[in-house]
């Protein structure tokens, strides 16, 4: 055999590959397909994929049967119980359902990036953004960063910016992202994302490259994303409708998460579920006394984060409501947290949203100390995902209204980050 | 500048590959491009640790570069002349002194700071320079060629992992270009354990890591109920033992594959080492390049040594001694902890045992059956005991009994 003929033998194969994957990548033909039982059950998988990759969201958010309305948040979407969101509206047939969107780590820079998969969505539909207060620690919660973070999102968010000069918040952000070694060490993401941080513009060039990353990234999410399978909505969410009486009732649903609570939480005196009692608590009960005395949630990098969101909503105009989480009082009295540090930080938050007219808010921090209202220690649970409901139904069984936010990039700032919140402090920054 | 670790991701391979690209057609020509060949390397070595995190790695590295070269050009002038058993002693204890120092600080035993010695690699350029060291000793290296001796010492394609290579090998494929038609077979190889390696490492390893860290995930939560052992254990003993060789094995298919493409037949490392029939099987399947590092430059030189001096007249005593010795020394070459060491200790006692077996059935021949089902058993039997043992080897166990 000849020298040319082996080497043919030897590369041929390797090249017939690269063909065969540049044709599965690059060929418009579509390889997603999910059905109404698919997207039901994406609905509360509370995967990390679906925050990754943007497949799935499309296709939740523009199905045509089912009005998926995003929520946004964190572990506490995963408590599903009799009264959870995705229960009450499965049983009592409202016009949406929820799509939940995060799990334990999922914070505002996590948000930032999963909006930008899904601008056309914030643009039509409502939004419910559920905000812990336990996000806010000095240095940001990132921990989760790397499991939600995917390239895609940066590659929609540069898209999305398009030929436009970086906003403030684009800038900020940047500069957040650059620091994360996932985008420090791949060299062309932390060319753009370094011009974006000094607020240049992105080039033509720029553009046309970053259109064959989507090509290609939104291939892979799309091939990857479907494999994730999950039966909570079966498992969980229908039998938990089945137990609801057929007709609403906010007192007779009231009754029954007290119910619900008191056989849920017999195994202890915190009134928190005794599953997650025996094995996220009892372990380390001892070395928890006081744990928290000195937590601090005023102070963080966190409330620059939350402000891009407010900002990418903002420019989307969606008709959004925030809930902020209480903590299981008698837990927080255990570990010392201190409640009127957490007051602090929630008057923080609030006047971060109404000031630039956010007013759709249901604050439930103080309703921490009431039975029931809480599944665990941090987690709303029965009688609190009642209470929210009487938030969430009028405001997302409603036609959206006209929106009248005005952003203040100030709140992006070190100054408002590291503010002491007071009365005083909060009314006169500016 | 990027921050490149070797093989972590698809990427690597791009710009590795391009990289090479002018010297496999220099090759292809039977031309050797020293020059460039010593640049893409250093360029490569220089992209692991150029971030904060890496710097002092990097340094670390060239310390201990020139520390290897000075003891390596000292012992060699003096071996011209000399050949006293102190010295090379001496000189070979001054080569392992940074891997035992790292050891120490690592294990808390000693001045932390000296931790800053090690860097990704260390454990295997260690291999390298103490079998170079063996070999000046044995007379089979007589020249120290600067050049030759620090292209070994960072060749690049087995830097962090191996396959450890020898010097006296390395030199001779180094020294000229393969011919064309071997150069072709070589590439050819390439290919095949480039493929294969992606597939072992980013595929199977991938969701057996996945498997690995549920596992633990579930022996843990028993942990916290106060068990002291979890049925969860076995699944983490097997989901590790695949996690460890798909992994190992793909890494070290990346760093054959990227060796041939630069002309240079690093030795194996695997061969289906799950298939073996006993212990010394395993061992001879099992990253061979350590394994026979091992035999021939620790287990051998002692039965040699002790015979010799007929310190001990009994062979197999000698032998199972021997085999103590060596898995011990590599039990603390991974590092000074009670699980490298009884990982070590079961290994040892494994191969021993299997030789008094080996014995025990040379003598019994007429009562012991051997056929196809009884090399069947053994095939499972040597599996699962390597299993149990990959259990203690991965350290879970540290932290479910002392971690919790």
């Amino acid at each position: 055999m000849s020298n040319k003929k082996k080497l043919w033998q030897i590369f041929g194969p390797v090249l017939a590959a690269f063909v065969l994957l540049a044709c599965v990548f690059l060929l418009p033909f579509p390889l997603t397909h999910y059905s109404q039982n698919d997207l039901r059950e994406s609905s509360v998988s509370f995967s990390s994929q679906i925050v990754k990759g943007e497949a799935v969201k499309n296709a939740a958010f523009s199905d045509k049967k089912v009005n998926y309305v995003p929520f946004f948040g964190s572990s506490e979407l995963s408590r599903i119980d009799s009264l959870h969101p995705s229960v009450l509206a499965e049983k009592y047939k409202r016009n949406y359902q929820p799509f939940m969107l995060g799990k334990a780590g999922s914070d505002s820079l996590v948000h930032f990036l999963n909006m930008q998969e899904m601008q056309g969505t914030l643009k039509t539909k409502k939004a419910v953004y559920v905000v812990s207060p336990q996000w806010f620690t000095k240095t940001g919660s990132d921990a989760g960063f790397n499991l939600f973070y995917s390239p895609l999102q940066t590659v929609d968010w540069l898209r999305n910016i398009g030929h436009n000069q970086p906003s403030e918040t684009d800038q900020f952000v940047a500069s957040q992202l650059l620091e994360k070694s996932v985008v420090k060490n791949n060299a062309y993401y932390h060319r753009l994302l370094t011009k974006v941080s000094k607020g240049e513009k992105l080039s033509t060039a720029n553009l046309s490259t970053l259109d064959i990353k989507h090509q290609i990234l939104s291939r892979q999410d799309a091939l990857f994303s479907r494999c994730e399978s999950s039966s909570n909505y079966k498992s969980r969410v229908l039998p938990a409708a089945k137990s609801l009486p057929k007709i609403y009732s906010k007192n007779a649903l009231d009754r029954l998460g007290y119910e619900e609570g008191q056989k849920g939480t017999t195994n202890n005196d915190f009134h928190i579920k005794n599953s997650f009692y025996t094995t996220r608590v009892m372990p380390e009960k001892k070395a928890l006394k006081g744990a928290q005395k000195d937590y601090d949630y005023t102070k963080s990098v966190e409330y620059a984060y939350f402000q891009s969101v407010l900002d990418n909503f903002a420019k989307n105009h969606t008709d959004v409501m925030f809930v902020i989480t209480p903590v299981n009082q008698r837990w927080a009295k255990y570990t010392g947290l201190n409640n009127d540090m957490y007051q602090e930080s929630v008057q923080k938050i609030k006047y971060q949203l109404q000031s630039q007219g956010f007013n759709n808010i249901a604050d439930l921090s103080k309703d921490g100390g009431k039975d029931y209202f809480m599944q665990d220690t941090i987690h709303v649970g029965w009688r609190g995902w009642l209470e929210l409901d009487q938030y969430l139904n009028p405001f997302l069984s409603s036609d959206s209204s006209q929106t009248n936010y005005q952003i203040n990039n100030r709140f992006l700032s070190k100054d408002w980050q590291n503010l002491k919140p007071s009365k005083q402090s909060l009314s006169s920054f500016k | 500048m990027p921050n490149l670790q070797p093989y972590a991701d698809p990427n690597y391979f791009v710009y590795l590959l391009l990289a090479l690209v002018p010297l496999a057609i220099g090759l292809y020509f039977g031309k050797r491009f020293v020059a460039y060949e010593i640049l893409v390397s250093l360029a490569f070595i220089f992209l692991i640790f150029d971030d904060k995190t890496h710097a002092g790695q990097g340094v670390a590295l060239i310390v201990y570069s020139i520390w290897q070269f000075l003891l390596g050009w000292g012992y060699v002038r003096y071996r011209k002349e000399h050949n006293q058993s102190s010295v090379f002693y001496t000189v070979t204890a001054l080569s392992i002194l940074p891997i035992f120092l790292v050891r120490l600080s690592g294990a808390g035993i000693f001045h932390a700071q000296l931790s800053l010695l090690g860097f990704l690699g260390i454990s295997y350029l260690t291999f390298r320079s103490v079998g170079m060291i063996i070999e000046v000793r044995d007379g089979a290296i007589k020249d120290f060629h600067p050049v030759m001796f620090l292209r070994f010492m960072l060749f690049m394609p087995t830097l962090s992992s191996g396959p450890i290579d020898r010097y006296t090998r390395f030199a001779k494929d180094a020294a000229v270009a393969p011919a064309r038609e071997e150069y072709i077979d070589l590439l050819g190889d390439a290919t095949k354990k480039l493929f294969l390696g992606l597939f072992y490492k980013f595929i199977v390893a991938h969701y057996a890591e996945i498997a690995y860290n549920y596992f633990q995930g579930m022996a843990m939560s028993d942990a916290h109920h106060g068990m002291i052992l979890s049925w969860w254990l076995i699944p983490v003993a097997y989901s590790y033992g695949m996690y460890l060789f798909f992994d190992f094995a793909g890494y070290s298919l990346f760093a054959l594959s990227i060796s041939y493409v630069m002309g240079i037949r690093s030795p194996i490392n695997f061969n289906k080492p799950y298939a073996s029939k006993n212990i010394k099987e395993f061992w001879n399947r099992w990253h061979m390049s350590l394994s026979f590092w091992f035999r021939d430059f620790v287990f051998m030189r002692f039965v040699f040594l002790f015979l010799k001096h007929k310190w001990i007249k009994n062979r197999n005593t000698v032998s199972t001694i021997a085999y103590f010795v060596n898995m011990l020394v590599m039990g603390f070459w991974h590092g000074l902890t009670w699980y490298y060491i009884l990982y070590g200790f079961m290994h040892g006692a494994a191969l021993a045992g299997n030789d008094a077996w080996i014995r025990f059935k040379r003598k019994h021949k007429k009562v012991i059956p051997h056929n196809k089902f009884t090399e069947g058993f053994a095939v499972v039997l040597t599996f699962h005991f390597v299993m149990l043992s990959f259990l203690v080897f991965c350290g879970f166990l540290d932290t479910f009994w002392f971690h919790r």
